[in-house]
C-alpha cells in the first residue's frame, strides 16, 4: 500500500519543533497512545491501542530513523507487532516546510505493508483509518500544541528545537530528541503502520 | 464466573459462563445443544441465528450474559415431537437444505420474516435472507421453501 | 418403477434431522475428558522460522502441551503426500518439495502452521498461543504466478531444481497446431485470468482425534468427503499407523465442494497429539482459520489462440496456462490443471489439432486444488470467451459458430485431440432447449426495452462439456494418479427384509441417503422406509474412495447396482429351493419372486428370512445370509454437457450488474431423483455465477490474504442471485448400467462463461471485448464512465 499526504499546521515551525519535544504532548496526542519510551538516539518504542474496523488490539512496536537530512526530511522505518491482530511494517519519507504564512507544512509518502488479522479483516479499512487517525492526532496536536506554547515558555522550546538540530548531526552522534519526536509524529499521521509501531 | 439463567425451548437453564462467553457457545458448548451452527467469526453468514425474546438474533453476535432472562428459541424447540413446524416442513417439501449447515439459521430467520409477513414475495424473501449465507442450493429452493412456509404458518394460526 | 424408484422426486431421507438441529457434524461431537487445540499459524507469507520458545506458554492456565515441527519431526512423523504425480515435458518427475504437517525451517504461506497448543479450553489455549515466541525473519515473498516466474523472483522451495515450476507439462500435438495455424483464414486470441475461489463450505473443518489405550486403537472425526483416502494418506504416510489401528469417520459434513477431499495438517496433528497427550484432541477451524488453512481453487493466467478457416470451423487451438499451486502441492493439485483441464479443451467442438502447455507454480500463497468442476470450469471458460471472441472477428452469430462446430450427435464415441473419448451426447439438443427456454429470440426486444430504461442489457452462451465419474484406475493410474478410483458398495439384507446399505462414498448435501435408496427401492421392489443408507465410517464400510467429481452415481451408484445384481442372484437361488423350482426359471419383479408360469411366489421378506434361518438349506450349495458386497472401476469417464444462457442488465451509472435470467439445460444422464438433479444445478450455478460477478481470493504482492472473511471474500446472497430456469435433455451414458453421467459440478462449469459472455454483450458498445471475473462494479463501472467521457469528447 502506498499513502502520501500533506498537513498544513497552523502554527510557526518552531513552535510546531516545541510541542514535538514534549513526549507528555505526544502522549496525549497520539491516538491510543499508552506508552512511550526512547531507546536509544535513533530508536524508540511505543504501547498502543488501536480500533480497525472490528478489531482491537494493543501493538507494540519501535521506530528506527535514518537518511537525517535536517531540517529538511529525513526517512523512518517502523514496525509493530499487535500479536493474534497481525504487524505492520514500513517506511516513509517525511518532510516539514514553513509556509511563508506562519504555518507549517508536513507532507509525507509512504509505503507499507499489513499483516495477519489485519490485512484479512481489515485490508480495505487501513487508508480510511490511517487517514483518520492522522488527522485526529493532527488536529489534537495543534490544539494542545497552541495552548501551553501562548502561555509561557515558547523561546526556550524553539531554542532547543532549531539549534540543536545541525549540531547534533555533526558532532554530538546523537539524535536529538525533536527529530525523532517528529518522525513519531509523522509515522502516526501518515500511516497506520506506524501508528502500530509506536 | 458469572452464572447465567435463561429460558431455552420453554425450558429454564442456567449455567456459569466466562464473561466472554457467546451467546451460540453457551447453547452448544454448556447446553448440548449443536443444533445452532458457527458458519463464521465475523457475523455475516447466519448459520447460529436463534430467536432472543421473539426476535432473530445472531447469537454469535451477542454475549450469553447478555441474554440473562429472555426466552431463547433455537432449532431445536421448533418442531412438536416428531411434526415438523411449517416452515420446516415447507424446506423439506421444496428441498431448501442440502448439507443442512446453513438450515437452522435459515429456518429461523425464515419463520422471523412469516410473522412479519404471511406472504412475502421473492424479492422479500431474497432480501430479508440477505444475512443467510447458503452454499449448496443457490437460494432458489429456500425462497420457494420460505414462500411456502410462511403460507403455511398463516394458515396453521 | 417403485414408487420412489427411479425418476421419482422423492422428498429427502436425510432432511428432518437437519431441520430440526439433530444434524451430527464434527463439531457437534464432544469426546470424554477431551482437550482443544488451537493452532498457530504464519502472519508472514515466507519467513526464516527461528527458534520456538513455549515456556511462558507451558505454564499458561489450563495448557496441556505445546507441540511444533521438532516435536513431530522427533517422533518420525512423515509430510502430507501428494496423490498425483506429473511428468515435465523431458519426461523427468516434477518438482515435489516435503509439506510438513508443523512448519519447518521456513514458513512459506500466511497460514502455515507452526505450532499447536492443547488446552482444556479453547480459550485457554488461544491465551496461551499468544505466549509463544517465534523468531520468525522475513524473506521476499511472492503471490501472482507471473511474478513467480521472472528471472530472481523468491524461491518458495529452496534448491527446486526449475525456481519456482514445480512441473511443465504439455498434451497435444504442436506441429499439427502449428500447420494450421498457417493456414488459417482468422486467428481469435485471448489473454485471461480464472480468478482463485475460495470453496467455502458453510462448515468450517474440525478435527477430533482420539486415542484408545486399552487396544492401541485411534479414531480421527474429521469433516471429509473421502474418510478412507484419509486413512490411507494419514494411516501409511503421515502417521505409520496400520489402518487395522486407526477408524476414521466423517460423520454429516456441511458442505465440501472439493475443499474436503484432502489430508489436512490438522487432521495427522489431532490424531497424533491425541496418543502423546492421552486424551481426545478437538480442533475446529474459525472462518478466518478457513480462507488461511482450507485449499483454494482455479487461480489460472492463460493465453489462448484460436484459428478458424474462412466458413468459421475451427483449425486448431493453442493454449499456454500458468497454474498458481500455492506454497505447497495439495493432495490432487497437480491432476487439476492437467488432466482435468487440457483433456477438456476441445470442448463440444470438432477442433482438430490442440496443444496445451501448463506450467504448475508455487506461490507464497495457501494451496490450491479441485473446487467445485476442477479444471473443467477453467477450460470451459478459456474456451467459450474465446469462442465468442472467434464470432466477433468473423462477423458471425454467437449460436452459429457454436453449432457449425459443435460434434455432430452420430459422431459418438468421440475422440478428441486431448486424450478423452466421449461416450454420448447431444449438444444441439441442450441449446436449442436452453435457446427456447430462455426466450432467446426475443432478446432483442428485451434489450431495447431495457435502453429506454437507461440499463444495458446483454445475453451470453456457453456450451459445455466435462469429464466426471472420476475415474477408471487404468487410466488415471497411466496419468500419475497413486490410488485407485474405483467404489465400493455394502449391500446387507436383515432378516426381516430391510436394508443397510454401506457405501464408500460419502453425502456432505448430495442426498445419498435418498437417492442410494431409491435404487434399492426400484430394484428389491420394497419400501424407502426399510433401507438405510451408511455412509462415512471406515469401521463399518469397506474401502471406497468418497465422493468428488461427481462420481457418487456414475461410480458409486453402479457399484450399488452391482452389490444389487448379487444380491438378486442370491435370492433367486434361495427361492429357487424354497419354492423347489430350477434357478434359471425364479423371476423376480416388484418385491416378488416367482417361478415361471406358476402362482407360486415368495416375497422379498420372506427369501430375507429364510436366508437367515437356514433351517433345510443345500449348504454344499447355498451358504446362508443375504450381504454382498461389489467393487465398481468404470470403464471410462462419464461426460455430461449443456447449454447456459445467462441474461444480464447492468446499471451504467453504478456498474452493477444483475443477474435478470438465468437457463441451464444440462445432459446429465439418466435422472435418478429430479428434485436432487436440479438443486445440484442451482448451487452449482449459484457457484458459477459468484465466481463470475463476485468472489475473488486477493493476495497483496506481499503474500497477504486480503479478503479473508466474508467481509470482504463476496460470497453470493439471496439478493445477488435470481430464481433459475433449469432442465435436462439427455442422452444415456453407454458404459454404465445406469445411463448416469453425474450433476454435481456442471452448475459451476457452465455457468461462468455464460455470465461474462453476457457481460461483454451488454457492454459491446463501448468496445469491450473481454472482462476478467469478477466483473464488479468497480471495473464496469470504469468502462461505462471511460466509454462516456471518449462518447462526450
Amino acid at each position: 500500500m502506498n499513502l502520501s499526504g500533506e498537513y498544513r499546521l497552523p502554527l510557526p515551525r518552531r513552535t510546531v519543533w516545541a510541542g514535538l519535544n514534549d513526549p507528555d504532548i505526544l502522549r496525549q496526542c497520539i491516538p491510543g497512545c499508552e506508552d512511550l519510551a526512547k531507546v536509544s538516539d535513533t530508536e524508540l518504542t511505543a504501547k498502543v491501542g488501536l480500533k480497525i474496523g472490528p478489531m482491537t488490539a494493543k501493538f507494540t512496536g519501535k521506530v528506527t530513523l535514518s537518511d537525517l537530512d535536517p531540517p529538511n526530511g529525513y526517512k523512518i522505518a517502523g514496525e509493530g507487532q499487535g500479536g493474534v491482530a497481525g504487524f505492520g511494517k514500513g517506511s516513509a519519507v517525511v518532510t516539514l516546510e514553513e509556509d511563508g504564512s506562519g504555518g507549517t507544512i508536513l507532507r509525507y509518502t509512504a509505503d507499507s505493508q499489513v499483516g495477519g488479522k489485519m490485512a484479512q479483516l481489515g485490508s480495505r479499512l487501513i487508508d480510511a483509518t490511517a487517514k483518520k487517525l492522522a488527522d485526529e492526532f493532527f488536529g489534537k496536536f495543534a490544539e494542545t500544541v497552541a495552548a501551553p506554547a501562548s502561555a509561557d515558555a515558547a523561546p526556550a522550546p524553539a531554542q532547543s528545537a532549531e539549534a540543536p538540530v545541525p549540531a547534533a548531526s555533526g558532532d554530538a552522534g546523537g539524535l536529538p530528541q525533536s527529530v525523532w519526536i517528529a518522525a513519531l509524529v509523522v509515522a502516526v499521521g501518515a500511516v497506520l503502520w506506524m501508528v502500530l509501531g509506536n | 464466573m458469572p452464572k447465567v439463567s435463561m429460558t431455552v425451548n420453554g425450558k429454564s437453564v442456567s449455567a456459569e459462563v466466562e464473561s466472554r462467553t457467546l451467546l451460540v457457545q453457551m447453547l452448544r458448548d454448556k447446553l448440548g445443544m449443536t443444533g445452532t451452527h458457527v458458519g463464521c467469526d465475523t457475523s455475516q453468514c447466519g448459520a447460529c441465528v436463534v430467536h432472543v425474546d421473539g426476535k432473530s438474533v445472531k447469537s454469535c453476535t451477542m454475549l450469553a450474559v447478555q441474554a440473562e432472562g429472555a426466552k431463547v428459541t433455537t432449532i431445536e424447540g421448533l418442531a412438536t415431537g416428531n411434526e415438523l413446524h411449517p416452515m420446516q416442513a415447507a424446506f423439506k417439501e421444496h428441498h431448501g437444505l442440502q448439507c443442512g449447515f446453513c438450515t437452522p439459521g435459515m429456518v429461523m430467520s425464515a419463520v422471523e420474516l412469516a410473522k412479519h409477513n404471511s406472504n412475502p414475495s421473492e424479492h422479500d424473501v431474497r432480501e430479508w435472507l440477505e444475512g443467510n449465507i447458503c452454499r449448496c442450493t443457490g437460494y432458489h429452493n429456500i425462497v420457494k421453501s420460505v414462500q411456502a412456509g410462511a403460507k403455511a404458518m398463516a394458515a396453521a394460526k | 418403477m417403485a414408487v420412489d424408484g427411479i425418476g421419482a422426486a422423492v422428498r429427502r431421507k436425510e432432511d428432518f434431522r437437519f431441520l430440526t438441529g439433530r444434524g451430527n457434524y464434527t463439531d457437534d461431537i464432544d469426546r470424554p475428558n477431551q482437550t482443544h487445540a488451537y493452532i498457530l499459524r504464519s502472519q508472514s507469507a515466507h519467513a526464516r522460522l527461528g527458534k520456538i520458545d513455549a515456556s511462558k506458554a507451558l505454564k499458561a492456565p489450563g495448557v496441556v502441551a505445546v507441540f511444533t515441527g521438532a516435536d513431530l519431526a522427533a517422533d518420525n512423523v512423515g509430510g502430507l503426500p501428494c496423490g498425483w504425480g506429473i511428468k515435465n515435458k523431458d519426461g523427468s518427475a516434477m518438482h515435489e518439495p516435503p509439506h510438513p504437517v508443523l512448519a519447518v525451517g521456513k514458513v512459506r504461506h500466511v497460514g502455515d502452521p507452526i505450532a499447536v497448543v492443547i488446552a482444556e479450553t479453547l480459550a485457554q489455549a488461544k491465551d496461551a498461543a499468544e505466549l509463544l515466541k517465534v523468531e520468525l525473519s522475513d524473506l521476499p515473498a511472492i503471490s501472482q504466478v507471473r511474478d513467480a516466474i521472472k528471472p530472481g523472483a523468491p524461491v518458495v522451495h529452496d534448491g527446486g531444481p526449475n525456481g519456482n515450476i514445480s512441473f511443465d507439462w504439455h498434451i497435444g500435438d504442436a506441429d499439427a497446431v502449428a500447420a494450421a495455424f498457417k493456414k488459417a483464414h482468422k486467428v481469435a486470441k485471448i489473454d485471461l485470468v480464472n480468478n482463485r475461489l475460495v470453496a467455502n463450505a458453510m462448515e468450517p473443518r474440525a478435527a477430533i482425534g482420539e486415542f484408545d489405550r486399552a487396544t492401541g486403537d485411534y479414531t480421527l472425526y474429521t469433516t471429509s468427503q473421502n474418510p478412507h483416502v484419509i486413512r490411507l494418506l494419514m494411516g501409511a504416510f503421515v502417521l505409520h499407523i496400520p489402518e487395522a489401528k486407526l477408524r476414521v469417520f466423517a460423520p454429516d459434513v456441511g458442505g465440501g465442494f472439493g475443499s474436503k477431499i484432502y489430508h489436512y495438517a490438522e487432521e495427522a496433528l489431532v490424531t497424533w497429539a491425541s496418543a502423546k497427550v492421552g486424551r481426545p484432541v478437538k480442533w475446529t477451524a474459525e472462518r478466518s482459520e478457513s480462507f488461511l488453512s482450507d485449499a483454494h481453487g482455479r487461480d489460472h493466467v492463460s493465453h489462448a489462440e484460436l484459428a478458424l478457416d474462412k466458413d468459421g470451423k475451427f483449425l486448431a487451438l493453442k493454449v499456454s496456462t500458468l497454474s498458481n499451486m500455492g506454497a505447497y502441492l495439495s493432495t490432487f493439485a497437480p491432476a487439476i490443471p492437467t488432466y482435468l483441464y487440457a483433456t477438456l479443451l476441445a470442448g463440444v467442438y470438432t477442433t482438430p489439432a490442440i496443444y496445451a502447455e501448463v506450467k504448475a507454480i508455487f506461490t507464497n500463497t495457501v494451496p490450491v486444488d479441485a473446487y467445485r468442476g476442477a479444471g473443467r470450469p477453467e477450460a470451459a471458460f478459456l474456451l467459450e470467451r474465446l469462442v465468442d471472441i472467434a464470432a466477433a472477428e468473423m462477423g458471425m452469430d454467437r449460436v452459429e459458430i457454436r453449432k457449425r462446430n459443435f460434434i455432430p450427435t452420430n459422431a459418438f464415441p468421440y475422440q478428441t485431440p486431448v486424450a478423452l473419448q466421449y461416450d454420448s451426447g447431444d449438444y444441439f439438443a441442450t441449446l436449442d432447449g436452453a435457446l427456447k427456454l430462455s426466450e432467446y429470440s426475443g432478446f432483442e426486444a428485451r434489450r431495447a426495452e431495457a435502453k429506454k430504461r437507461g440499463k444495458l442489457r446483454g445475453i451470453g452462451i456457453s456450451t459445455y462439456v466435462e469429464a466426471c465419474g472420476i475415474a477408471p484406475s487404468n487410466i488415471a493410474g497411466a496419468l500419475g494418479a497413486r490410488a485407485g478410483l474405483f467404489e465400493c458398495a455394502n449391500v446387507r439384507v436383515h432378516p426381516t427384509g430391510s436394508v443397510t446399505l454401506f457405501t464408500g462414498c460419502h453425502s456432505h448435501g448430495q442426498g445419498h441417503e435418498t437417492t442410494y435408496a431409491q435404487l434399492i427401492a426400484e430394484r428389491l421392489g420394497i419400501g424407502l422406509d426399510q433401507i438405510e443408507v451408511s455412509h462415512g465410517d471406515t469401521n463399518k464400510i469397506p474401502f471406497g474412495m468418497g465422493t468428488y467429481g461427481s462420481r457418487s452415481l456414475a461410480v458409486g451408484g453402479t457399484a450399488v447396482v452391482k452389490a444389487l445384481d448379487k444380491i438378486v442372484a442370491k435370492a433367486k437361488k434361495i427361492a429357487a429351493h424354497l419354492m423347489e423350482a430350477a434357478e434359471a426359471d425364479i423371476e423376480f419383479k416388484d418385491g416378488k419372486f416367482t417361478v415361471a408360469g406358476t402362482d407360486k411366489s415368495k416375497a422379498f421378506g420372506e427369501i430375507a428370512l429364510t436366508a437367515y434361518v437356514p433351517h433345510n438349506f443345500p449348504l454344499e450349495t447355498l451358504e446362508p445370509g443375504l450381504d454382498e458386497t461389489a467393487f465398481y472401476d468404470p470403464k471410462n469417464f462419464t461426460f455430461p454437457g449443456g447449454a447456459h444462457i445467462c441474461e444480464v442488465e447492468i446499471d451504467p451509472d453504478t456498474g452493477v450488474t444483475k443477474v435478470v435470467n438465468f437457463t441451464a439445460v444440462d445432459d446429465v444422464g439418466r435422472v435418478i431423483n429430479p428434485m436432487i438433479v436440479e438443486g445440484q444445478v442451482h448451487g452449482g450455478v449459484a457457484q458459477g455465477i459468484g465466481q463470475a460477478l463476485l468472489e475473488n481470493c486477493n493476495y497483496d504482492d506481499s503474500g497477504q490474504l486480503r479478503s479473508g472473511s466474508y467481509m470482504d471474500y463476496t460470497m453470493p446472497r439471496a439478493d445477488d442471485l435470481p430464481s433459475f430456469k433449469v432442465a435436462t435433455a439427455i442422452t444415456l451414458c453407454t458404459h454404465n448400467p445406469l445411463g448416469v453421467k453425474g450433476v454435481g459440478e456442471v452448475g459451476a462449469i457452465g455457468s461462468p462463461p455464460a455470465v461474462i459472455n453476457a457481460v461483454v454483450d451488454a457492454l459491446k458498445d463501448y468496445g469491450v471485448r473481454h472482462i476478467d471475473m469478477p466483473a464488479t462494479p468497480q471495473k464496469i463501472w470504469a468502462i461505462c464512465n471511460s466509454g462516456r467521457r471518449a462518447a462526450a469528447e
